[in-house]
């Protein structure tokens, strides 16, 4: 691993308990860790272990009930929900299991529609969309609506709409639950390859080992709790896969 | 910060989206914004055509004065009458433009075999300058002869008093054809003489009566209008005052003039008094108030403001509920444009959770959800004003003549203001309609976008 490394993501002592009925559900039950520039994690837990709450926590879509979140010297626990989605639009990108295209808007308009958030005249938009629709290998779809698309198509422009912002940071919530495991490789790949040229967080929530193999950390999470960290040391992508597979 | 123009063209697509309930939703406020501007304008229509009546019956800035008789019946009080100066005191007084006294001659006219009582009334060159005429032009000013200005329906008081038959007013065609502009009428001022001449003596029996002087008189100029078409100047002839005033003292020299007044051996004062005398407001809004200054001087005024307040303030209600059953379709609408803004905001709860994970401000969500409410209003108004524009000619081309065939002139009226005003309380109805349900699609959670269909 790179010596000298930046905190991106802090996490103390989180807690997230729901109540259902009498009883309580202890959703996140003391996490702890550190994120570094840079790096690629994956949350890795069987279903139900608390992966997706951790994320959303991180994302600020959800109020911690105890502990610290501090991304990028922000605390995030004490943003506002208007502070929060203002703080998402500046740092972060997200990239769902289900897609969540606008079905209304074609590829490059979805891509481009964040940009829009943020200003970007509609003609620089559509450029940097462009750019991006081909990066992710869809110049051919590029007009075509979501219902036009493969899930693996659809997941390409979601992963492209949240790149083409710059985030510093990328969440994504098992990014290829939806897809064949040919297209989760090439998808996979896809987003490894991107985040390290750009030096970009990526942060994945993923329940199956396989996938967060292609991780540089994979934090295991099972009933809240942080029970063991791996580091994956990674030469070539592509021959990490075949090292895994064998 | 976004662009409201990208703002504006997302609202613009959703409502793109759901094509059929938008139309229906415009429509909802079309048929609103149609009700209330076509019952206002019934209202205004109605408002302004009793104005237009009681103007017809005479200029609504006029005041008209009497001397007042009754205070003159008791010996006590000096009847107050109406004396040059008097009438000069008048044209003083605040918004008063003009004030002319009417000095009346009962006169019998005549050409060829017909003749007539007509009335020829003297008046200043200012208060001829309100009559329109239809041919010829006033008497001109300075010239010492008597010139006429003959008001539209005078020919129907001629008759030939040889023949019997005096039902002229029924069939305007047997109204005999008097020529004024080209033939002039014989006029004789002293009536009493010629009626003592007629019955073959003197009123005493004493002294022989000379016959009246008959008197040549040209006529200046007709009274706009047909022989049915009656208006303030119909029945009348007008002259200049001043003319008539030298021409009287000519006329009748030592002898009192008729309706003048006397002293107690009979002989006549050097001055006039006048019966009448019409006052010129500079406003509408003025009328009541000059009235009552020329009412606290001791004379009778009356003016069309009053009948016209009256009226006016039961077309203020009627224009109030016609308004009012107008205000419940929008209304009505009101609630269509919550309920199709509330159905939005359930079958977009997904997508507006996706917008918010991706960093789509919340007041901007609010302002989208504002933006096609708004735009739901707006579209509603203006093809609502279309759509009344429609009707009101409908109205006024059809049903107008049906129902009120004695009033000229369109029910239905749709001024500027109203369209103008129709349109932005439609876009504002909208809002308001808009604005719980994007306040609701504002603190929508975002979570809903995350959660696996
Ligand atoms: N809104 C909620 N209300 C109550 N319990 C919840 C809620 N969300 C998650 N949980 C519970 O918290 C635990 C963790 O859920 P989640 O983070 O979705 O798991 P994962 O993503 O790892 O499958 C589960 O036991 C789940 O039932
Ligand atoms: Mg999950």
């Amino acid at each position: 691993m790179v010596e000298n490394k930046t905190p991106m993501i802090q996490v103390k002592n989180l807690y997230k308990v729901y109540k259902v009925g009498d009883t309580k559900v202890y959703a996140l039950d003391g996490v702890d860790f550190t994120i570094y520039k840079g790096e690629f994690c994956a949350i890795v837990g069987p279903s139900g272990s608390g992966k997706s709450t951790l994320l959303n926590m991180l994302a600020g879509l959800e109020k911690p009930s105890k502990g610290e979140i501090v991304i990028a010297g922000n605390h995030i626990e004490k943003l506002s929900e208007n502070q929060l989605v203002t703080f998402r639009r500046k740092h972060v990108g997200f990239i769902f299991q289900s897609y969540n295209l606008i079905k209304t808007l074609n590829a490059l308009e979805n891509v481009a529609l964040p940009l829009s958030f943020r200003g970007v005249p509609k003609k620089i938009r559509n450029e940097k969309a462009k750019q991006y629709i081909k990066l992710v290998g869809l110049e051919k779809q590029m007009n075509h609506m979501a219902n036009e698309m493969s899930g693996g198509q659809q997941q390409r422009v979601g992963i492209a709409r949240a790149l083409a912002v710059d985030p510093q940071i990328i969440f994504a919530d098992e990014p290829t639950g939806n897809l064949d495991s040919k297209t989760t490789k090439e998808v996979l790949g896809l987003m490894q390859r991107i985040v390290k040229e750009q030096n970009q967080t990526l942060v994945m929530v993923t329940h199956d080992n396989y996938i967060a193999k292609f991780a540089d950390r994979q934090f295991h999470i099972v009933d809240g709790k942080i029970f063991k960290i791996e580091e994956q040391h990674h030469e070539e992508t592509k021959g990490d896969m075949e090292n895994v597979q064998s | 910060m976004m662009r409201f123009s990208d703002l504006l063209s997302m609202s613009v697509n959703n409502l793109r989206r759901r094509k059929m309930r938008t139309f229906l939703t415009v429509l909802g406020v079309l048929i609103g914004t149609a009700s209330i501007v076509v019952m206002v304008s019934l209202g205004i229509g109605f408002n302004e055509l009793t104005m237009e009546q009681y103007a017809s019956y005479g200029s609504l800035t006029e005041v008209t004065v009497y001397s007042n008789q009754s205070s003159g019946g008791d010996g006590k009080n000096e009847p107050k009458r109406m004396t040059d100066d008097v009438i000069a005191q008048f044209g003083k007084l605040n918004h008063v433009k003009a004030a002319s006294p009417l000095l009346q001659a009962d006169t019998l006219m005549s050409q060829g075999a017909y003749q007539a009582n007509v009335t020829i009334i003297g008046v200043t060159p200012e208060y001829m300058d309100n009559i329109s005429l239809k041919q010829g032009h006033l008497p001109d000013k300075g010239k010492k002869e008597l010139q006429m200005v003959v008001g539209n329906m005078v020919a129907r008081q001629f008759s030939n008093p040889k023949s019997r038959s005096q039902d002229y007013y029924d069939d305007p065609t047997k109204i005999p054809e008097i020529d004024f502009m080209n033939r002039p009428i014989f006029v004789i001022f002293d009536t009493d003489a010629y009626y003592q001449t007629q019955n073959g003596g003197s009123g005493d029996g004493k002294t022989p009566v000379k016959p009246p002087k008959k008197y040549l008189l040209t006529t200046a100029g007709l009274v706009a209008g047909g022989v049915e078409d009656y208006n303030n100047y119909s029945y009348n002839v007008y002259v200049d005052l001043d003319v008539l005033k030298s021409q009287l003292k000519q006329i009748f020299k030592k002898k009192p003039i008729p309706n003048q007044p006397t002293n107690k051996k009979g002989k006549p004062y050097g001055y006039f008094i006048y019966d009448q005398a019409v006052v010129e407001v500079d406003d509408m809004a003025n009328v009541t108030e000059v009235q009552k200054a020329i009412t606290d001087m001791g004379y009778q005024a009356n003016s069309n403001m009053e009948w016209l307040e009256q009226s006016q303030k039961q077309a203020k209600m009627v224009q109030a509920l016609l308004g009012g059953i107008g205000t419940v379709s929008l209304f009505v609408a009101a609630i269509g444009i919550a309920n199709t803004m509330m159905m939005s905001i359930y079958e977009r709860t997904k997508e507006i959770g996706i917008l918010k994970v991706l960093g789509f401000d919340m007041n901007h969500i609010r302002d989208m959800f504002l933006l096609e409410s708004g735009f739901i209003g707006f579209l509603g108004g203006v093809t609502g004003i279309t759509f009344s524009y429609g009707i009101s000619f409908l109205i006024n081309r059809f049903l107008a003549g049906h129902f009120m065939p004695d009033m000229p002139g369109d029910l239905s009226r749709i001024p500027l203001w109203l369209s103008i005003a129709a349109v932005g309380f439609s876009v504002f109805v909208g809002m308001a309609a808009g604005f719980f349900p994007s306040l609701r699609a504002m603190k929508l959670s975002p979570l809903a976008a995350i959660r696996n269909e």
